[in-house]
């Protein structure tokens, strides 16, 4: 039904004319124009919102700007980098926090929505100098190689493991289904994730 | 990320007062430039935010939805049927004992899109609205027709994921998984409207063909919020099921999908039938054909694969999609029997 | 240390326990005595944990993207939205302008592309006007105090373009009428495994080649004496690396000193080139990577963005910042080229081959080198061998290598013609192999496969009733052994028994600091967690690369020796006090004893009787015991290569398309193996890789706009768990008596023989063979003929 692609529709899409106009910024990933910045800045005026972020049981009283999502403010003001970003869309799951418990993609949410709810990260996970069963598990198998999708993944399993006591391997393959680990490391970590159900069990 | 001003609402009144607009509303302008200067609504925020991360939405103002009591609930009404508040996460709905002993189909439809941490976060309102994931679509750099340009980039290009069926105008496919579960079982939707008013249409109605409107992937008007699906009660006899094939088994969308609701009476006659494909066709497409072929006949394998056959029958693949055919028809005969021959 | 002669000594070498004998070596009297096999040993060859394992499970290893220096700014580099156009100006003044912007530069470098040569007669005074050659291509940056400044900053750049044709597609590029993407010759390096870099080759439009070298023998001849001859055309695609840890720096300009913390796989050779880059003497610039989170060859050298680093952290006086998104990574820090490969082999009836042609096309986008290595022209004997290859250049970012180079691709193909020839000789793919490969290690490992993996029950193809068809396949690696000589490590023992490992080099997941620390534990009587390694920074000694499969065989030896030589003289300051000569004494559990241990005192106090703070010692890789089979610079090659045998097991839905791949049997070699759980991991990396490759990943570009349509993770699709299969790895010990450890690399064979381990056995399944990449559904469908002709329409 449509026809070929005429320059003047790609043109557009890149929002330039054929010379002249500056390609708006964008290179490739921000929004175009400036309609968007400095629009509705919220709160005290200084384009920051104060908020409270309770971070693996302590309440953290920050300014942020509107935009940033809880993995950039656990990485960037609070200093928490152990959370690792890798694609910035959900779509890797580096980035994986609990809150409330629940694994979620930190690079999703927007920190200024997670209200009140309790925030665990990679930096929380162990108690003291010992280690939660799962990391315990992690180095004993060799469940990682590069080790930057570890966090990630060791925060999904620890979460599988204490809300399931013995997970089938099939189970802990659909709980990590939305990791990605370069190197492979997966046959490592189901054996990891096993042993730590086993341990917690114990 | 544009930078916003962050508003959480209390109620659904008080959010539908602040004057929101739909996605679709926000992101149209005429230029070719990302929509600019509107308030829109938040659920989990999936969608949206991979919307502005692209650039492709740079709101004035963002109002959250997310702590809205009765938009997060799932509720059984007194005759049987069920209210899904449209702020239930999808990982809510798959694990729901009610949902997944009464409507399979939905509930393995809701367990598999993306991956647990998106599911513990999307919602199932935005799940329905979500806009297209084609990726022309989603490219800064393509003005399509859905954003106001003057091209389906799919037609003559990459269309291996696009639409083989209704596709006049633009070659999305509805990017809804559970959208064909919840037509499939003849869900609901409860819209409110700005003056604090209701109403009630059928799910399937919801959602616009591109001859409709190419602009705009659904009917919701301008101020309405979604607030509830609502499932019918389920008749004795009746069954569904749910199938999917991506291209791998993690972390993918999914290249056919089907969701399939028979009624069976005692000696195994089918007297009802819905047949609703996914990733077919820019809405949530019913196979007529189908649904007629297996109407008042026994669910033998030989039934199934006629009324499989019948389901793709009138498809117009692209140049790159002809294989989604061979895949439909297997799912559908598959999710027949399934549904047929479950306890 | 000693003197220079040589001195013999008996080397365990054959393969552990099947053929193990002995061999004499004339070695230099600093080199450590020969190990015995890794039974024997306290740690080598021991699954001792990864050393950095705790700091990766806990968040505390300092990735570079974690790095945070007083002052850091943040850079964002703007890049091309066309794939071709003339930069016609470039005004960044409001950029450098906005508030927080600390500097802001046009970016034009070419690192990684072919380069145009200057046409003959013409003075080089006039430089031609900017192009950007592909969707991605940096034009400027910009460096500001909070990342979201730099980000609003980049917006304020004002450019105009003049659009120009361009070609995105190799089919359309290869057409005479087809824009051209460079305008006259080019030259530059090939990395992505193909021939022809920057030797003179002839280019015709898009066309650069073919390049015939490697070709012996006489094919033709070779082809009249064939009593059967087989022939495929296959394709295989544009993969992308996809590292966890996006492309990253922090370069910090001072008055007196570069310092650039990269995530990056050969920190010297990023050292070198800055320096040279930026008219520095090497020893004011200084590299440094701890944590590297994946490299797959795209992180060998500095690039085009950490030059941009270091020169807006110039500009700025500042540490700056940059961290490639994924778009950016996916559109421009390498990738694995696309080939169409032509493959011929004639043979006669008792399989013996007669001759063998390849002759293929590949884009590396604006990059050369999209051959397909070494891998048929090696793997098997044949006396005619004829290959010609060919870039094609097209609008995209250029390739790079990607484990494995050239013959990741060339095995897909060749491997599947051989199994073709299998069947019409009507023998067992494994027996052809038997007669055609000269590998004695390969030949034991299809042994060993065949047995584990259950060839034997392997079916007819196409055989199974019912729509889920189950096949098995089998197919071999080859790879070169690859060693650095230019790599070394110092070994330092401290006052109070504290010993250090220092080198340069780097480690990129594989965990060469763990199997480093084993290897002077296991020298000087220690535990490995006793040995603090202090690696990933020039300021130490230079050592290898890790890429190439090349780091554990090329800073092992080194650190054997290194802490043999240090241990030496720590005998030396402790021989009197137990009363012997240095020469009787060793380093064991713990202790420093006399040969017949009747005295000893604890390694600790023995170290207490050094007469200053700490003794050291350095060595580089020596040559192999046994000689190199080549050698060009710092780098050679073994003489035996490395091997490997994969089986698969499949299953395939003949009705859906979709594949299963339901185990693999992946056997393989190393030499002596240094720590089997990394190596195991590494296997599994490599043949998960290669599995994804088979099936799933595809760079998607628009040959209509130029675009990545799926530059994300999203839409390019990588194997996760619930594609995995269950994996069996089995490693031998292959005793070479090369060096003080005779370990050799594992990294690449473990990912080229997958891919078509995996064709095979779609085969085996329907009967049917695909030729393309990846194996998806509608390939599959497509093979089987079961895709409905379109009714048209559209």
């Amino acid at each position: 039904m449509t026809g070929t692609i005429t320059r003047r529709d790609f043109l557009k899409a890149t929002g330039a004319a054929m010379t002249g106009v500056a390609v708006p910024a964008a290179g490739l990933c921000a929004a175009p124009g400036e309609a968007g910045q400095g629009a509705g800045r919220a709160g005290n005026g200084s384009g920051l919102l104060a908020i409270s972020l309770n971070v693996n049981g302590a309440e953290r009283r920050i300014e942020i700007e509107a935009q940033m999502t809880l993995a950039e403010v656990l990485r960037g003001p609070l200093d928490m980098t152990g959370t690792k970003v890798g694609c910035d869309r959900g779509a890797c799951s580096a980035c994986t926090v609990w809150v409330d418990r629940v694994p979620v993609a930190s690079c999703m949410m927007l920190a200024v929505d997670v209200g009140e709810r309790k925030v665990v990260t990679i930096e929380g996970l162990a108690r003291g100098e010992e280690l939660h069963p799962v990391q315990a598990a992690f180095i004993a198998h060799d469940a990682m190689q590069c080790g930057f999708c570890t966090p990630g993944l060791v925060m999904s399993c620890a979460a599988l493991v204490e809300s399931k006591p013995n997970p089938s391997i099939e189970e802990i393959k659909d709980a990590i289904s939305g990791h990605l680990c370069r190197c492979g490391s997966y046959p490592h970590v189901f054996a990891a994730a096993m042993d730590a159900a086993k341990t917690l069990k114990g | 990320m544009n930078r916003f001003e962050w508003t959480s609402a209390g109620a659904v009144a008080a959010a539908a007062r602040l004057g929101p607009v739909t996605v679709a509303e926000a992101m149209a302008t005429q230029s070719g430039a990302p929509g600019t200067a509107a308030t829109v609504l938040k659920a989990g925020g999936i969608d949206l935010l991979d919307l502005m991360k692209e650039g492709l939405l740079t709101p004035r103002r963002i109002v959250n939805l997310r702590g809205i009591p009765e938009l997060g609930r799932i509720l059984e009404g007194a005759d049987g049927s069920l209210r899904i508040g449209s702020l239930v996460t999808l990982a809510q709905i798959a694990e729901h004992p009610l949902v997944a002993r009464r409507y399979r189909a939905l509930a393995q439809a809701a367990g598999l899109p993306a991956s647990p941490q998106i599911r513990n976060v999307a919602t199932i309102g935005g799940n329905l609205l979500q806009r297209p994931h084609c990726w022309y679509f989603r490219s800064l750099h393509h003005h399509c027709l859905r954003k106001g340009g003057a091209t389906c980039f799919a037609f003559s290009g990459e269309n291996r994921y696009h639409a083989v069926f209704a596709h006049e105008g633009c070659a999305m496919v509805h990017p809804s998984t559970t959208a064909p579960a919840l037509v499939a079982l003849g869900a609901r939707i409860e819209l409110l409207r700005r003056d604090g008013s209701r109403r009630m249409v059928a799910l399937e109605s919801l959602f616009l063909t591109p001859e409709e409107d190419i602009r705009r992937e659904n009917d919701l008007k301008p101020g309405e919020i979604l607030a509830a699906i609502i499932l019918p009660p389920m008749k004795p006899g009746v069954r569904s099921w749910y199938e999917r094939q991506g291209e791998q088994d993690s972390f993918d969308w999914p290249v056919a999908e089907v969701a399939v609701v028979v009624k069976l009476d005692s000696p195994g006659i089918c007297r009802e039938a819905a047949v609703i494909l996914g990733a077919a066709a820019p809405v949530p497409y019913r196979a007529k054909a189908a649904e007629s072929a297996l109407i008042g006949k026994p669910s033998s394998a030989g039934n199934a694969r006629d009324a499989a056959r019948a389901a793709v029958a009138g498809a117009d693949p692209l140049s790159g999609n002809g294989y989604k055919l061979p895949v439909f028809e297997a799912l559908v005969a598959r999710a027949i029997l399934h549904a047929a021959n479950q306890g | 240390m000693a003197g220079n002669e040589l001195r013999p000594m008996q080397y365990p070498v054959g393969i552990d326990p099947a053929a193990l004998g002995e061999v004499e070596r004339r070695v230099s009297p600093d080199e450590a005595p020969p190990l015995p096999p890794n039974a024997r040993l306290a740690w080598i060859g021991k699954a001792v944990p990864r050393a950095n394992g705790h700091a990766k499970v806990t968040g505390s290893a300092l990735f570079t993207v974690d790095r945070k220096l007083p002052g850091m700014l943040h850079a964002r580099l703007l890049r091309s939205p066309w794939p071709h156009a003339r930069v016609l100006s470039l005004d960044l003044d409001a950029a450098a302008r906005y508030p927080g912007v600390r500097a802001a530069l046009p970016i034009h470098e070419t690192v990684g592309r072919a380069v145009p040569l200057p046409p003959p007669g013409t003075s080089p005074s006039t430089p031609p006007a900017r192009q950007v050659l592909y969707v991605g291509d940096i034009v400027a940056g910009v460096a500001a105090a909070t990342p979201s400044a730099a980000e609003a900053a980049l917006r304020l750049v004002h450019v105009e373009y003049q659009p120009l044709p361009f070609v995105a597609d190799i089919e359309g590029a290869r057409s005479g009428d087809a824009p051209h993407v460079f305008d006259g010759p080019v030259a530059g390096d090939s990395h992505a495994g193909g021939a022809g870099g920057d030797v003179p080759i002839a280019q015709q439009g898009n066309v650069r080649g073919p390049d015939r070298s490697g070709s012996r023998g006489n094919v033709r001849e070779g082809f009249a004496q064939a009593e059967i001859v087989v022939e495929g055309e296959f394709r295989t695609q544009v993969q992308t690396h996809c590292c966890l840890e996006t492309h990253a720096v922090v370069a910090d300009w001072e008055a007196d000193q570069l310092t650039v913390y990269m995530s990056t796989q050969y920190t010297v050779g990023v050292r070198d080139e800055l320096a040279r880059v930026f008219g520095l003497p090497l020893s004011r610039v200084r590299v440094v990577v701890d944590a590297m989170g994946g490299g797959f060859g795209s992180k060998s050298g500095a690039g085009n963005y950490v030059r941009a680093a270091v020169a807006l952290s110039r500009q700025a006086k500042a540490p700056v910042r940059l961290v490639l998104d994924r778009r950016e990574e996916q559109l421009d820090s390498g990738n694995r080229p696309a080939t169409v490969q032509r493959v011929r082999v004639g043979a006669r009836r008792d399989g013996s081959l007669s001759a063998v042609s390849v002759d293929s096309y590949g884009t590396a986008g604006v990059g050369i080198g999209a051959g397909v290595g070494n891998f048929a022209q090696s793997i098997y004997s044949c006396a005619n061998f004829a290959i010609a290859q060919s870039d094609v250049f097209i609008n995209a970012g250029p390739g790079s290598a990607m484990r494995g180079p050239g013959n990741t691709p060339g095995a897909f193909a060749f491997e599947q013609i051989i199994d073709e020839l299998a069947e019409r000789l009507a023998i067992d793919p494994l027996a052809l192999r038997d007669r055609i490969d000269p590998s004695a290690v390969r030949r034991a490992e299809r042994r060993i496969g065949a047995a584990h993996s259950g060839w034997s029950r392997r079916h007819a193809p196409g055989s199974d009733a019912g729509p889920v068809k189950r096949g098995r396949g089998v197919a071999q690696s080859f790879w070169g052994a690859n060693v650095q000589t230019n790599s070394a490590c110092e070994v330092r023992i401290l006052r109070d028994g504290s010993v250090e490992l220092l080198s340069s080099v780097q480690d990129i997941g594989t965990g060469i600091g763990t199997v480093l620390a084993q290897v002077v534990a296991e020298e000087l009587g220690l535990r490995p967690g006793d040995i603090v390694v202090r690696i990933g920074d020039t300021d130490f000694p230079a050592g290898p690369p890790s890429y190439g499969s090349m780091t554990t065989a090329s800073i092992t030896p080194p650190a054997r020796n290194a802490s043999h030589q240090v241990l030496g003289k720590l005998f030396d300051a402790v021989a009197s006090a137990l009363g012997a000569a240095p020469e009787n004494l060793v380093a064991v559990a713990g202790r420093i004893a006399t040969a017949d241990k009747s005295r000893s005192m604890s390694f600790r106090e023995a170290a207490t009787h050094l007469r200053t703070e700490r003794i050291s010692a350095v060595a580089s890789r020596s040559d192999d015991y046994g000689g190199f089979a080549r050698r060009f610079g710092d780098l050679a090659s073994a003489r035996n290569a490395l091997g490997g045998v994969q089986f698969a097991e499949v299953s395939v839905d003949v009705h859906t398309g979709s594949v299963h791949v339901e185990r693999i049997v992946a056997v393989h070699d190393c030499g002596r193996p240094m720590n089997p759980r990394q190596i195991e991991s590494q296997v599994q990396g490599g043949v998960l890789m290669g599995l994804s490759y088979a099936l799933y990943e595809e760079r998607v570009l628009d040959r209509n706009t130029g675009h990545v349509l799926n530059a994300d993770l999203e839409y390019y699709k990588i194997g996760r768990s619930r594609d995995v299969p269950e994996i069996e790895v089995i490693f031998l010990e292959n005793y070479q008596g090369m060096s003080a450890t005779d370990a050799y690399g594992i990294a690449e064979p473990a990912n080229i023989a997958t891919a078509p381990a995996i064709a095979n056995a779609v085969y085996n399944a329907i009967g049917v063979r695909v030729r393309e990449l990846p194996m998806t559904p509608a390939k599959i469908l497509s093979a089987l003929g079961r895709i409905p002709q379109r009714s048209g329409g559209q």
